[in-house]
């Protein structure tokens, strides 16, 4: 599914990434740990093609990024689910708006859109607020519209970025429980998260950074 | 369902964005009125320039002691002139009747001479092609020559003077249109801009979620586009309001009596330039605003 061959990347003179090597296959849920800068945000990036590794390389679905053309990365993107901490909803669309979004991209047909919007609004516990705008929802809902428009194509890789990051323990416990449910359906996830409680509800396998590089990586099959 | 959702997202960028639509809108009507305004004068002038060029005449007079055969001759060849469209015979009778007919006062002039001084002449209208000055001359001086003719005139000074008016009118249009369209295509894209930076962290969004750069920007350009057309159909009421007010006001004035069929030229052409322009011009400028967005990798 992913696979990362001596990745570095470079801010400045700062170091982001350092050599990086790791792969992760099909159906896997693997959580980046790591303290705060320690690259977990940058190796996401590099993998959904918003950053370009200075070295190295890096397959996704079996297409090397880092020689993908720019036209080429929306339609990487459609493959993948990507969960923000910071939600990423346009506040002034209804919920329902926000999770159909990747469907129109996609060009999929409104009877369609709407039965898949539909399924992943209960799925997520919020067809109720189909018509609420979402920037009047809570911290906790707005992440939920945030997963439930991550998948509602049926990626194949669900990327999330310290998703618990603004939301308070229970709502956190509850968020992981939804991406727990997530790959209990097949999907690989790459969850990046310094919480500790995260990583120990998940119980997947667990990849360490630090100041770039990968310090750990416990239950890796290979 | 894009089409439609592409078309929504514009209109909302256009309700969100009212102020600088609105600047935009009115920019456009104002540069293109200006263009208007010169483009209906350039035609008018034209118009009436091809008017008055259709209607010289070159007046051949003839010898009073040519004989009926030179005559003859004279006529034959001028027929055989590629430049020569009609030829009229005014005998000295007719011409004598003409100028007492134009010139009553004057009549008492030819009163007090002995028979009728007044020449046969020949009329010939030119073709259109040979209208410009060095045709015209040429055929003068060919015509002179021939045996029977005294002298030739033809009036071609004034017209020379409008078609020098014309050509510089075209050269003002494209000056003046040139530097309208520049001022319109940034302060469009300039709206555009705006609207673009409002809509910086949804334009993210989109990115992160699979969007092409071109279903970002098409409501961008179907924006301008609306725009310009808005301004463009503006700017064709102000004209068009403006052009019929001058046309009654001249009308009452009674100083163009006559010459109606001249003047009020506004053709369908200029009102479906006005607003092709209009849309050309907000189409362009969201184009050259929303270019960056192609570029997808961040």
């Amino acid at each position: 599914m992913i696979q990362l061959f001596h990745v570095s990347k470079f801010y400045d003179r700062c170091t982001a990434l350092d050599d990086i090597s790791f792969r992760i296959d099909k159906g896997e849920c693997v959580i980046l740990t790591g303290p705060s800068g320690a690259g977990k945000t940058t190796l996401l990036k590099v993998i959904f093609g918003a950053e370009l590794p200075d070295a190295g390389q890096i397959l996704v679905q079996n297409r090397n990024i880092a020689r993908l053309r720019g036209g080429a990365i929306p339609y990487l993107r459609r493959t993948m689910g990507i969960v923000l901490q910071n939600f990423q909803l346009l506040p002034k669309k209804t919920v329902y708006e926000n999770v159909i979004l990747p469907l129109i991209i996609q060009g999929v047909k409104r009877r369609e859109a709407r039965k898949r919007v539909m399924d992943v609004l209960k799925a997520v516990s919020m067809d109720h607020k189909q018509t609420i705008r979402t920037g009047v929802l809570s911290a906790g809902e707005q992440q939920r519209i945030c997963i439930a428009r991550a998948i509602v194509n049926s990626p194949i890789l669900l990327l999330a970025d310290e998703p618990t990051g603004n939301l308070d323990a229970e709502l956190a416990v509850e968020i992981v429980e939804l991406f727990k449910r997530i790959h209990a359906q097949g999907t690989t996830i790459l969850l990046a998260t310094h919480n500790q409680r995260v990583v120990e509800q998940m119980n997947g396998r667990v990849v360490h950074l630090q100041a770039g590089r990968v310090v750990s990586d416990e239950g890796a099959t290979s | 369902m894009r089409p439609l959702y592409l078309l929504r997202e514009a209109m909302t960028n256009l309700r969100a964005n009212r102020g600088n639509v609105m600047i935009g809108i009115v920019t456009t009507a104002f540069t293109l009125v200006c263009f208007g305004v010169f483009l209906l004068l350039y035609l008018n002038i034209k118009n009436l320039t091809g008017t008055l060029q259709g209607d010289i005449e070159v007046i051949v007079y003839l010898d009073p002691e040519a004989s009926e055969q030179a005559v003859s001759l004279v006529q034959k060849r001028l027929r055989t002139e590629p430049a020569a469209v009609a030829l009229t015979f005014v005998s000295k009778e007719q011409a004598l009747r003409e100028f007492s007919e134009q010139f009553p006062d004057e009549s008492l002039l030819l009163e007090g001479m002995e028979g009728n001084p007044l020449p046969a002449s020949l009329v010939v209208n030119l073709s259109p092609r040979f209208l410009d000055t060095e045709s015209l001359g040429a055929f003068a001086e060919r015509v002179k020559q021939l045996p029977g003719v005294t002298h030739v005139a033809y009036s071609q000074d004034w017209v020379d003077t409008l078609a020098l008016v014309v050509s510089y009118f075209e050269l003002g249009a494209v000056v003046i249109g040139t530097i309208l369209a520049v001022a319109t295509v940034t302060i469009i894209a300039n709206t555009i801009r705006l609207s673009l930076h409002t809509r910086k962290e949804e334009i993210e969004i989109l990115r992160l979620i699979g969007a092409t750069g071109a279903f970002i920007a098409i409501p961008y350009v179907i924006e301008g586009m609306i725009l310009g057309a808005v301004g463009g159909g503006l700017s064709l009421a102000l004209l068009k309001g403006v052009f019929e007010f001058f046309r009654l006001e001249l009308n009452a004035s009674g100083w163009f009596v006559g010459m109606e069929h001249i003047l009020p030229v506004f053709p369908r052409e200029v009102s479906f330039l006005l607003v092709t322009t209009g849309v050309l011009l907000g189409c362009g400028s969201s184009v050259l605003s929303v270019f960056g967005l192609m570029k997808v990798r961040n």
